[in-house]
């Protein structure tokens, strides 16, 4: 896929792989569909020089099972990665580009201390995701409330909004002192919320996992780090929607046809594109 | 000196581990204990220094936020302390990963001897345990002794200051590895040796070998490297390439039919062949979108001009009923290394499970190895790691509940790929070796594992033999490799690939050495677990995560290169040659030469005596029941039964939306958790095109008779994809078998005539559902042994044979996902439809099972039309004439109408009156009955016209609609409100059994 407007700078997307990462590639194609150009490549690749971080606009930490989430879900990938690329991504933050971790990236990113990112400090472990209260692995879609004061890049204009989150280590847990900051700040992004469009007050299965806070994702105080547990790129085309069907035939009944308009999934990381587009 | 490092949860935090096992032991065996907390420990044999001690403990196994950690114990409240741990040999996927992070932290390389190895401390408080209760928990609930030793200390044994102790589950054999001659001066010496090693070969073989063995000419060629008889090693490879397994000679047998009712005999000469291979190849020529069937590890449909979908099903039953969550999770990531090595590879994309266990409350006499209810649980976790950590998506699953499987459970796994249709402009599907190609084996190393598998499992352990009979698979090596391979396969490095399952390297390279008609192995360049191996146990291990490729000289670095990147082991282990030898060395010397054709020479064929008994001879009759008093109670029970209710606790426990490629999930409807006929994925993410794929298994019709069980298991399958909108005209098939022993022996299997004369009529059954239908057989297995012999309480044992059992998947290509339907209602004021004749079949039904009885008027598929249903239902369906679609499988239409409506969460008003019948004239009959072609559809009226034109001649009825009151109601045949339910009554009862599961 190419770029809408040959005008536009391309937006270049890497896409990491390797050791056990397994959504790379929808999470590529869906930040195609976005409008950019994405590359997936391995961590050794990064590592090795073959790819240079430099080169691209946005890093993404994808979700998966790296290491086999053996000693903590992205705790290994944490490890390899401060082991070995740390400057160059100190660097890529520092230029002002963005860092998205989904699921199994969202752990990496909390134990790089990419995130919550208190006061530029990009190293400190504040916040850990962790086992679900519900004991087990969990595949569901959920309902999720934007913050409309956060500025995460990423979710403006989101109100409202579902992804599925499939994952055994997503509780949010950090304590109350940090929660109350991460409030304070805006770096709150998404909560999880009840079908009544409040949060969910910790309730199972709203909230699936016993997030503090009911929380599904928080950004930097810059808004360009940001992490969540829910998937966006699983929700690329509009029949991934568990209710596409019914919101079909009721459509059809009103005469109307569906709208092929971008999913909430393609609209959050074109968000991403867009910043860039913009800033760059 | 070795270190000892704990890591457990700050004390404030929830410990979901912990309260699961406290929950479970409470639970299961009415134990009162208030609290666990687990403890992870590390016990690092590594040699480091204090300041790198605290480094990994800081940097890598502490995280700040959540867990406290020490060297030494920590201190932790409690009245019992469990500690459980792998035995040695075990495969310890977290202590492989420890050690990778911690040379990368501390840029060191592990020497051969070092190692990290987890297990885990429980601390259990209340419940006025016992020493036995506390010992039962660790048996029954956290260690399973094939694979782990466990310790038990109380207040008083537990020392604060060392703890657990150190364990190192380290394997030392302290063994020269030695290639053995074997006798073969009489058969009675081979057999011998046969039984003694464990070499399984059929004593109808033994002259065949004997007589190669003894030949001059192969003698004089032997002779020039040094051999004279057959060593072990050449033994354990003919012997592997003969088994049942690998060469299906149950199914190649020559049966003597007879029925016992007419007296008339038959001889039926290879199951495999009539019945499978040659219908396949027929459908193959008409469907030009069949394009691999019959030779490679999977069957190979076209999805479209690109891409290439490719499927194979197998069951690891024996594994799973030891080790439930080893065995499971060896099997799911087993399986899918048979597309990753079907032509020259594919890209996985969907897995697929079928379990068939003893009841989960089973308290009986008989005491298997596992509970019904841990072992379910061990084998859906197993399953869950295995597809979730290979970032696949699992959709689909079903689960059966029947005391035949006691003795042995079946578990199925599925495995869908997909590879483009052309690589570097040649043929995806196909491969070759060449002489000169390179034998490279690619992933995990080779230990003991796996070899011999059941019969090793009878050894006694020592504290340093492996327990690597029972595997536990690694998907996170398998996806490094996965992920290696297909960008070797995509740079046109890959002329071959095959996985190392079953019979290990002596499989692989056996079978791809066929194509160049030769090869050299180098055995001892095999990298190896742990040193002491024989040359033989290389050669037959099953060592898991492991594929057998081969490359051209040339193409040698640039795949080293990319194995490398992507953190796998490669080792070139020989080379492919056209000497028609296949000719193995270890350090130089030859220790295999054997002629690669003489596994085409002419082996026995296996024999068995079948009879079949039919049904009323088995003194089987159709039981005489009045209609029930509460009707609407009978349908509330019915729901509420293991076989039919809600097991949304296993679904949402596998990844299903992973590659982000799901169109219809496997719940669905207006709350999103009503079971969906089949699923469909996109697999292909720019493109429309969708894969609809189902499973189906009707075990308990066998009891009445094995063909109608078969023909029925196939038409549901076939009904269920074609319910979401899958096409009539393109359905590939799988058939798995899975049957109780077949030779008759006046002892130990006195019905062993009528169960080879099942397996012939399943079989019949096969062919003619699918000729009927033109499925071809993409891929199939036979799992022959599903028998088990259990003690009861006084010592006495007991075999269990399980029901004769086909699972049967179906998979088809939807043109356009965007006209799928899922099974829910969606208006009320929609007609509802009945397609399809219901008769009076009860025979083996849930309806009659409830009430005890087995009956006789077995569901019969009677194909004619049934084609020209569903395709005229495939048109409404591409037309958008339908609402929502479901087949009425088991449990019949009053079970199926109850789950549309809760589906839709939405009311129905039904009239049986209109139902059209042949033959069941009474309301239960009409509502119960499980006759198969059958499917309620739903519709907006003004489709009405346009819908039923469609389908003209074809059986089809509207027998009331959707309505808004949310109550199901069932009028009678006399018109008389019979059934009058709330949907939430309705669900309730439904989700009873297992809605606390989580």
């Amino acid at each position: 896929m190419t770029q809408s407007d040959t005008h536009d700078k391309s937006v270049n997307v890497l896409v990491l792989t390797g050791y056990g990462l397994n959504c790379d590639l929808e999470t590529a194609y869906a930040f195609e569909l976005a409008g950019a150009v994405s590359t997936r490549v391995h961590i050794n690749a990064l590592i090795s020089g073959e790819a240079v971080l430099k080169d691209y606009d946005i890093l993404v930490f994808d979700g998966g099972f790296s290491w086999g989430d053996d000693h903590g879900a992205g705790v290994l990938e944490a490890v390899r990665l401060k082991s070995n690329i740390n400057e160059a991504m100190y660097e890529f933050i520092g230029d002002g580009k963005l860092i998205l971790g989904i699921c199994n990236g969202f752990q990496a990113l909390v134990n790089l201390g990419l995130l919550p990112g208190f006061d530029g400090d990009h190293k400190a472990r504040n916040v850990a995701l962790t086992f679900n209260d519900c004991g087990n692995f969990r595949d569901d879609w959920v309902s999720l409330l934007g913050n409309p004061d956060s500025s995460c890049v990423f979710t403006k204009g989101f109100t409202r909004t579902e992804f599925p989150i499939r994952h055994g280590e997503g509780k949010f847990y950090a304590s109350p002192k940090v929660i109350e900051r991460l409030i304070d700040n805006g770096q709150v992004v998404f909560r999880y919320a009840a079908p009544n469009g409040e949060p969910a007050h910790g309730e199972f299965p709203f909230n699936p996992n016993g997030s503090a806070h009911d929380i599904a994702g928080i950004c930097d105080p810059t808004g360009r780090i940001f992490g969540l547990m829910p998937h966006p790129e699983a929700f690329n085309h509009w029949t991934n929607h568990p209710d596409w069907t019914r919101v079909k035939e009721s459509v059809k009944r009103q005469d109307k046809s569906i709208d092929f308009e971008l999913t909430d999934g393609i609209r959050l990381l074109k968000n991403g594109v867009d910043y860039i587009k913009a800033a760059f | 000196m070795p270190a000892r490092l704990e890591i457990t949860l700050k004390p404030d935090l929830f410990d979901a581990e912990g309260a699961a096992v406290c929950k479970k032991a409470n639970d299961y065996f009415g134990f009162g204990l208030e609290s666990v907390r687990t403890v992870s420990i590390l016990t690092i044999d590594i040699d480091l220094t204090e300041d790198q001690l605290e480094a990994i403990r800081t940097e890598i196994f502490t995280n700040p936020v959540t867990q406290i950690s020490s060297y030494k114990p920590l201190a932790i409240d409690f009245d019992w302390i469990l500690w459980v741990g792998y035995r040695p040999g075990v495969r310890d996927n977290p202590g492989s990963t420890a050690a990778e992070a911690a040379e990368d932290l501390l840029r060191i390389g592990l020497k051969p001897h070092e190692a990290i190895y987890t297990s885990k401390r429980y601390c259990l408080k209340g419940g006025n345990l016992s020493f036995e209760h506390a010992d039962r928990i660790a048996r029954e609930l956290l260690a399973n002794d094939i694979i782990q030793q466990w310790k038990v200390f109380s207040g008083e044994d537990w020392n604060q200051d060392t703890g657990v102790g150190i364990i190192i589950p380290k394997v030392r054999l302290d063994h020269k590895p030695i290639v053995t001659d074997i006798p073969v001066d009489s058969d009675k010496t081979l057999m011998h040796v046969s039984k003694e090693r464990g070499l399984a070969l059929n004593p109808n073989d033994i002259p065949t070998i004997r007589s190669y063995f003894l030949r001059e000419d192969v003698l004089e060629q032997r002779r020039a490297f040094g051999l004279s008889t057959p060593t072990d090693v050449e033994l354990e490879y003919i012997s592997q390439a003969r088994s049942d397994h690998c060469n299906h000679n149950t199914f190649k047998g020559l049966f003597y039919y007879r029925d016992l009712s007419t007296g008339e005999t038959e001889l039926v000469d290879n199951l495999f062949a009539t019945c499978i291979e040659e219908p396949t190849i027929a459908i193959k020529k008409q469907k030009s979108w069949v394009i691999s069937v019959l030779w490679d590890n999977a069957g190979v449909g076209r999805f479209n001009d690109d891409y290439y979908y490719v499927i194979t099903g197998e069951t690891h039953n024996s594994p799973s009923n030891m080790e439930a969550y080893g065995g499971a999770i060896t099997g799911i990531v087993g399986v899918y290394r048979d597309p990753m090595g079907t032509g020259k590879g594919s890209r996985l994309i969907m897995g697929m499970y079928g379990y068939c266990v003893g009841p989960r409350d089973y308290h009986g006499e008989l005491k298997p190895h596992l509970h019904p209810r841990r072992l379910l649980d061990g084998v859906i976790e197993g399953v869950r790691d295995g597809g979730n950590k290979s970032g696949i998506p699992t959709p689909y699953g079903q689960v059966l509940f029947h005391k035949g499987y006691l003795g042995k459970c079946l578990v199925f796994v599925t495995a869908v790929g997909l590879m483009p249709s052309q690589i570097k402009g040649a043929p995806a599907e196909e491969k070759a070796t060449s002489p000169g190609d390179l034998i490279i084996m690619c992933g995990g190393r080779v230990g003991k594992d796996g070899i011999h598998g059941v019969t090793a499992a009878s050894e006694s352990f020592s504290v340093h033999t492996p327990a690597g009979h029972v595997q536990i698979g690694d998907p996170y090596t398998q996806k490094k490799m996965h992920d290696f391979l297909l960008e070797a396969r995509d740079q046109g490095l890959i002329a071959f690939i095959t996985d190392n399952g079953g019979g290990g390297l002596s499989s692989s390279i056996g079978e791809s050495s066929q194509f160049s008609n030769g090869c050299v192995v180098e055995l001892e360049k095999g990298p190896l677990k742990y040193e002491g191996l024989d040359q033989w146990e290389i050669w037959v291990s099953e060592s898991q995560e492991r594929m057998t490729v081969a490359v051209t000289p040339e193409h040698q670095e640039r795949f080293m290169a990319l194995s490398k990147k992507h953190a796998v082991e490669s080792t070139v282990i020989g080379s492919y040659t056209d000497s028609g030898k296949l000719h193995i060395t270890y350090d130089g010397r030859t220790c295999a030469y054997v002629d690669i054709d003489f596994l085409a020479s002419h082996f026995p064929q296996w024999t068995f005596e079948a009879e079949w008994t039919p049904p009323e001879m088995r003194g089987l009759v159709e039981p005489e029941l009045a209609a029930p008093d509460n009707a609407p109670g009978l349908l509330l029970d019915l729901l509420a039964g293991p076989n039919i209710c809600s097991k949304e606790w296993i679904i949402r426990q596998y990844d299903h939306e992973v590659q982000g490629t799901s169109v219809i999930k496997p719940l669905v409807g207006k709350d999103r958790d009503v079971i969906s006929d089949a699923v469909v994925i996109r697999p292909v993410l720019d493109s429309f095109q969708g894969l609809a794929a189902a499973q189906a298994l009707l075990p308990t019709y066998s009891e009445i008779d094995t063909y109608h069980m078969v023909a029925c298991a196939i038409d549901e399958a076939v009904r269920r994809v074609v319910a979401v909108g899958g096409d009539p005209d393109h359905i590939g098939g799988v058939d798995n078998f899975c049957w109780p022993n077949i030779q008759y022996d006046p002892d130990d299997n006195p019905d062993g005539k009528y169960k080879a004369a099942q397996l012939v009529r399943a079989n019949r059954a096969l062919r003619d559902i699918c000729a009927d239908y033109g499925i071809p057989l993409l891929s199939g297995k036979d799992s022959m042994y599903v028998d088990g012999y259990l003690k009861d309480g006084k010592g006495e044992t007991h075999k269990v044979s399980a029901l004769p059992t086909l699972q049967f998947s179906c998979t088809s290509v939807v043109s356009d996902i965007t006209k799928c339907i899922t099974m829910d209602c969606k208006f009320a004021g929609d007609l509802v439809y009945v397609l399809g004749e219901t008769g009076n079949e009860l025979g083996a039904s849930e309806y009659y099972e409830h009430f005890g009885h087995v009956g006789l008027n077995v569901p019969e598929l009677r194909p004619g039309s049934l084609m020209k249903l569903y395709q005229a239902l495939s048109r409404a369906i591409q037309e958008e004439l339908v609402a929502s679609c479901h087949g009425i499988y088991r449990g019949g239409l009053g079970v199926h109408l109850a789950l549309v409506a809760m589906g839709g969460g939405l009311g129905m008003e039904i009239d049986l009156s209109r139902v059209l019948t042949t033959g069941a004239e009474q309301d239960h009959v009409i509502l119960y009955s499980e006759t198969p072609g059958r499917f309620i559809v739903t519709i907006d009226p003004k489709n009405r016209s346009s819908f039923e034109e469609l389908f003209d001649t074809l059986p089809h009825a509207c027998i009331g609609k959707v309505s808004s009151k949310t109550e199901l109601v069932i009028n009678s045949l006399k018109e008389k409100p019979m059934i009058h339910v709330p949907i939430s009554k309705l669900k309730a009862a439904w989700k009873r059994p297992f809605g606390e599961l989580v």
